[in-house]
């Protein structure tokens, strides 16, 4: 690099110095107003707390600001705080931003680490939390949750997936666990099927194999079977989890930390050899980057016999606006079955979807006060029962049982009947990373670009590294 | 490449005077070229036209896709001709508050800015460059250059922690000094050229005058470079416009964001609307084109970044 | 360009001398005043942020972790260079890169070539041709995805009509990458034709009259007068396509996500992915400081080729006005064939 001359006589210098303002205003400009941002405060530790937060609520208009992907519930959320929650906080206003569900996790987590969120309330996956808690990006919520809620209401699996770290086996209570947020939207994968060509629901997993073959036979144009196989988020690893769940296969040992030998064992490659050489011939050819919405527009335009979908996706099929099946809600009903996944020979265990609320570290008191006000106000049961009349699906086990929510949708069913069977993936800090690992693998296994035993046993030995240097 | 080696006389320009010494040597050995030249003309002008239907017709098809209705977008077989056309897409792109109307005004303000701001930095680096000895030039101008070939990917993991000390991410400010720094080698690369061009004589005849060499080119060379300039600061438009990455990783809010990653965007939701996508797109490249034709002139020296010139 | 050259402000010459001020600008000053503020930009924002990244690249720093960086040495590196995975996606860019390039190559020298035979409509076709560079990789992703589309896609429904099947085009090993290349080159194309055609319109006529006179074959023309001309400006064009194509990632990022599996993850995708997904900084900065030390070697060795192939003047920055090879001073009158006010003068 260039260096200025020794510095002439002082009157010279100081016109260079005024030249050189002159000539590059901007850049100076940019550069002090670059210096001056840098100057405030970069969000940190919360003053806001279980005891004070009603105190540090504001009343001046104040928009509180969630962050979710792109799909159905989150208008509904929407609608339900600008519709509801406004009756009791009018001077807030509830705006749920979105973004495309394979870029969610890197939307939320980039944000945290830039310290600078433009949210208030992050929805995590349930399996976020432990990246979130373990980088400090999430407000503790124990004392909040033990003060102003009531546990016991709670589904013990929902209340450990969307709110503990670290978490307890999954569908136990742990009174002594930490609390980081709380149940937003319950949700599994279930089964969609059309009643009107297939008389009688499968009796287990591989009946429907066998159900959906023959389907698909006596069918041209459709197919057997459709399910999300995208290689993002968890895109491919869910069907995956899925049929594992129902094979015996285990994804891995938490007490050990092993996945080496546990998802690789005998049941695993059972599994992922019925999930590539059975299901997916059965699924429409160029399906796999499927995700959520393709398998929609696929039952949607009448082109698959079953679906597996999650319930939360699932008022998208019952809209006349987008189904080809009918002309009503009705209609439509009357055509599509919903169920629980089928339950295999082996074992029943189903994957389990939803999130939960979570208050973001960097926003500022009114907002996070604000934030914590609106989680109260939304365990109360009768917001629950509303939140579940738009579509959404509340965690609270008096209403999740009530015959009103089982009437409200023909799927709410299929979700009661899941919730024994609910079983989570891991839910770690490494979380993203072996998420990754598991839906890329298993997407190159669905796709031909690698053999069902070898994806898994790479599956088995990446992850194996992830967990040992996380170690 | 098939061309018979005994066919000399059909290089156009024998061709269309029509007195290549060959050809006026025996009117048999004429006509049995001229048919030759025909049939080579005719494959010619028809593989141009191969060419130009596959290159074009993505084009042809975003245009039809964003003109047609919901229903006649996923018909199979695809329609290709004789559909209803709306404008409802188009409509759904200016709504006022989408995110996209948001998204291509943020893209106005920030390739606007950054490109005023490279320019006016590039334009004096570019003039001294040209017309000064300096130690080291050499290198200094292939450093600057090589600034510009860094993956965007890799460059973005220091500017994301940078601008995070900064107070700069999700700023539409912070887009701009990115676009400014990813522009201006590019800026003097293709200016230094311009400058070359102007004799410094007009500069040396001005200090004769008794004009500082400041005075001389601001006064002489400066207006003769305005052409060059609007030339290379097109380049410099189309690019920050066209920018992705750098938008997709430093701002996250739907009033930060610009065009590419507001378009990209609308795919990934429950029901991806394709005819919005392609209506959104022709807006988006309508001004990229209309630059472009501008500077036609200048597009060899634009794209390479001025490497080549003209 | 003479229209530039021409001295339009002759009139300020006649003007009464002002009084010299500024005349405490030296030229080393000036050079210095006008210099240092674009230089202080790219230290800010280009070099200082590289050499963060070399820092970065030898610690465990994680973006995401309030801890300090951890010094870590070579660490990252070595893993990096011995891991089976970092190579495969090095093998996935090489080939898209190698195919990409060889593809665009070809087609836009065809294409230039057959456009300079044209005697009417060069500009009107030449500009046709360009759109498709002008668009911006996202959008164009974007599009081709849906043109792609097994299920809704033209292209299929195309091959349907002629009685093909469809293939899955993003969905399958081996046809995604391919899919990734016919992309890329249906975008660029363009680049190596506009260039190849600024060097055949600069080629001077005199030439081809000289060889119509030795009645010299068309191919012989082609071969010994278009190619060696053109062939110096293709190859700065094919420098410029291999560096875009090796950090390619705005393409990969919407069409395929770096799938079926990861068979389309290009190094750029890798990066991105180890920076954004783990948050694994240090690594991902290791990954970049070796993506950017490829590029530079290579570009460095292509020069240095290029250089024997006479093309030097068009490189390197300081070769004086005036003294470049002859083939170099006559593509500087090549209008790059666009301008149609040019063809009344054939």
């Amino acid at each position: 690099m260039r260096r200025p001359d020794s510095p002439g006589n002082g009157s010279a210098a100081r016109r260079r110095r005024r030249w050189r303002r002159a000539v590059a205003p901007i850049l100076t400009g940019a550069m002090a107003a670059a210096m001056l941002t840098a100057c405030g405060g970069a969000g940190g530790a919360s003053d806001v707390t279980a005891d004070n937060f009603t105190t540090k609520l504001t009343d001046e208009p104040i928009t509180l600001r969630f962050i979710w992907f792109e799909w159905p519930p989150a208008h509904a959320l929407e609608k339900l705080a600008n519709e509801h929650y406004k009756k009791v906080r009018p001077n807030v206003t509830v705006e749920v931003n979105t973004v495309p569900i394979a870029q969610w996790h890197d939307a939320i987590f980039t944000q945290f680490a830039a310290r600078k969120t433009n949210f208030d309330v992050p929805i995590l996956d349930s399996q976020y939390i432990g990246e979130a808690v373990t980088n400090g990006n999430i407000l503790e919520l124990t004392d909040f949750v033990g003060k102003h809620v009531d546990r016991s209401a709670y589904n013990p699996a929902f209340l450990g997936a969307y709110g503990q770290y670290p978490q307890a086996k999954t569908g136990e209570a742990d009174p002594g666990a930490k609390m980081y947020g709380l149940p937003l939207m319950g949700d599994t994968w279930a089964m969609v099927w059309r009643k009107d060509l297939i008389k009688e629901a499968p009796a287990d997993w591989d009946d429907m194999i066998a159900k959906a073959a023959a389907c698909q036979r006596d069918h041209p144009g459709m197919s057997g079977l459709a399910f999300q196989q995208a290689n993002a988020t968890d895109g491919a690893a869910t069907p995956y989890a899925a049929v594992s769940g129902a094979y015996g296969g285990r994804l891995w040992d938490a007490a050990g930390k092993k996945v080496d030998g546990v998802i690789n064992d005998a049941a695993g490659h059972e599994a992922m050899r019925i999930l590539v050489e059975q299901m997916k011939p059965l699924t429409a050819k160029g399906s796999g980057n499927w995700f959520i919405d393709e398998v929609n527009a696929a039952v949607n335009q009448g082109k698959t016999c079953y679906a597996f979908q999650w319930i939360g996706a699932m008022p998208g099929l019952l809209d006349p606006k987008q189904s080809t099946l009918g002309k009503s809600r009705e209609e439509i009903a009357g055509k599509l079955g919903f169920a629980a996944l089928p339950k295999g020979k082996k074992s029943d265990a189903i994957p389990l979807g939803g999130m939960g609320m979570h208050v973001s570290k960097y926003a500022d008191s009114p907002a996070q006060a604000e934030a914590l006000n609106f989680m109260k106000w939304f365990q109360s049961a009768d917001v629950q029962r509303v939140w579940a009349g738009l579509g959404g699906i509340p965690g609270r086990t008096d209403v999740v049982n009530s015959p009103e929510f089982l009437q409200i949708a023909p799927y709410n069913k299929a979700f009661t009947e899941s919730l024994p069977r609910l079983r989570d993936f891991w839910n770690l800090p490494e979380y993203a990373k072996l998420m990754n690992i598991l839906t890329i693998n298993v997407n190159a296994a669905l796709n031909g670009t690698l053999a069902p035993d070898a994806a898994l046993n790479k599956i088995a030995r990446e992850q194996q590294a992830v967990l040992d240097q996380s170690r | 490449m098939t061309v018979r080696t005994d066919s000399i006389a059909d290089h156009p320009d024998a061709a269309s005077d029509g007195t290549g010494a060959a050809a006026a040597r025996s009117g048999r050995s004429r006509r049995g070229r001229g048919g030759r030249r025909r049939i080579r003309g005719g494959l010619e002008i028809g593989l141009l036209a191969g060419f130009a239907v596959v290159f074009l017709f993505p084009v042809v098809w975003m245009l039809e896709t964003s003109l047609k209705h919901q229903r006649d977008v996923y018909a199979v077989p695809a329609k290709f001709a004789g559909f209803p056309i709306t404008f409802e897409h188009y409509a759904d792109v200016f709504s006022s508050g989408s995110v996209l109307s948001t998204g291509f005004l943020n893209s106005v303000i920030v390739a606007g800015a950054s490109t005023a701001l490279a320019t006016l930095l590039g334009v004096p680096a570019a003039w001294a460059y040209s017309r000064f000895p300096l130690t080291g030039k050499k290198h200094q101008l292939f450093f600057i250059l090589s600034t510009r070939f860094m993956p965007p990917v890799v460059v973005v993991i220091p500017i994301f922690l940078l601008f995070r000390d900064f107070m700069l991410i999700d700023t539409l400010l912070g887009l701009v000094l990115v676009y400014t720094a990813f522009n201006l080698p590019f800026t003097i690369w293709m200016l230094r050229g311009f400058v070359d061009e102007v004799s410094p004589e007009y500069e040396d005849a001005a200090m004769l005058d008794g004009y500082s060499r400041f005075e001389a080119f601001v006064r002489m060379t400066l207006p003769l470079l305005i052409p060059g300039i609007a030339a290379t600061a097109v380049f410099a438009l189309i690019f920050s416009w066209n920018e992705f990455v750098f938008a997709t990783f430093l701002t996250s809010s739907p009033e930060t964001r610009t065009a590419p990653p507001a378009i990209a965007g609308l795919i990934g939701g429950t029901t991806i609307d394709w005819g919005l996508v392609s209506a959104s797109a022709m807006v988006f490249a309508l001004p990229v084109l209309v630059f472009a034709f501008i500077v036609r002139k200048h597009l060899v020296a634009g794209v390479t970044l001025g490497a080549v010139r003209r | 360009m003479t229209d530039i050259a021409s001295p339009a402000a002759a009139g300020d010459l006649t003007a009464p001398p002002a009084a010299r001020r500024f005349r405490f600008l030296t030229d080393r000053r000036l050079a210095l005043l006008f210099i240092t503020p674009a230089l202080v930009v790219l230290l800010f924002l280009s070099v200082f942020p590289l050499l963060w990244t070399v820092f970065l690249s030898l610690t465990d720093y994680s973006a995401t972790r309030d801890a300090p960086p951890r010094w870590v040495g070579l660490d990252h590196y070595a893993d990096l260079l011995t891991s089976a995975e970092v190579l495969r996606h090095a093998t996935t860019t090489a080939i898209f890169v190698v195919g990409a390039i060889t593809l665009q190559s070809g087609l836009g020298f065809a294409i230039a070539y057959l456009i300079s035979r044209r005697s009417r409509g060069r500009g009107g076709l030449t500009t046709l041709f360009l759109v498709p560079m002008m668009l911006s990789p996202v959008v164009v992703g974007l599009f081709w995805k849906f043109m792609l589309d097994a299920q809704f896609g033209v292209v299929n429904s195309v091959l349907g009509s002629f009685g093909l099947d469809g293939r899955e085009w993003l969905t399958n090993r081996g046809l995604a990458l391919t899919s990734l290349i016919v992309v890329d080159t249906w975008q660029w194309t363009p680049f190596i034709m506009l260039i190849a055609l600024a060097g055949m319109t600069a080629v001077p006529r005199y030439l081809y009259e000289a060889a119509d006179i030795d009645r010299a074959s068309e191919w012989f023309k082609f071969r010994h007068i278009t190619l060696p001309l053109v062939r110096p400006l293709l190859l700065i064009a094919v420098l410029f396509r291999g560096i875009e194509a090796f950090r390619l990632f705005d393409l990969v990022y919407v069409l395929t996500g770096g799938g079926p599996g990861d068979s389309t993850q290009t190094l750029s995708f890798s990066v991105y992915k180890t920076a954004f997904l783990g948050f694994d900084t240090g690594e991902a900065a290791a990954y970049g400081v070796l993506m950017v030390v490829v590029v530079m070697v290579l570009a460095q060795i292509f020069v240095k080729r290029l250089e024997r192939f006479g093309a030097a003047g068009r490189v390197e920055p300081d070769r004086r006005r005036g003294r470049r090879p002859p083939p170099a001073k006559a593509l500087a009158t090549a209008d790059g064939g666009i301008d149609d006010s040019r063809e009344g003068a054939r």
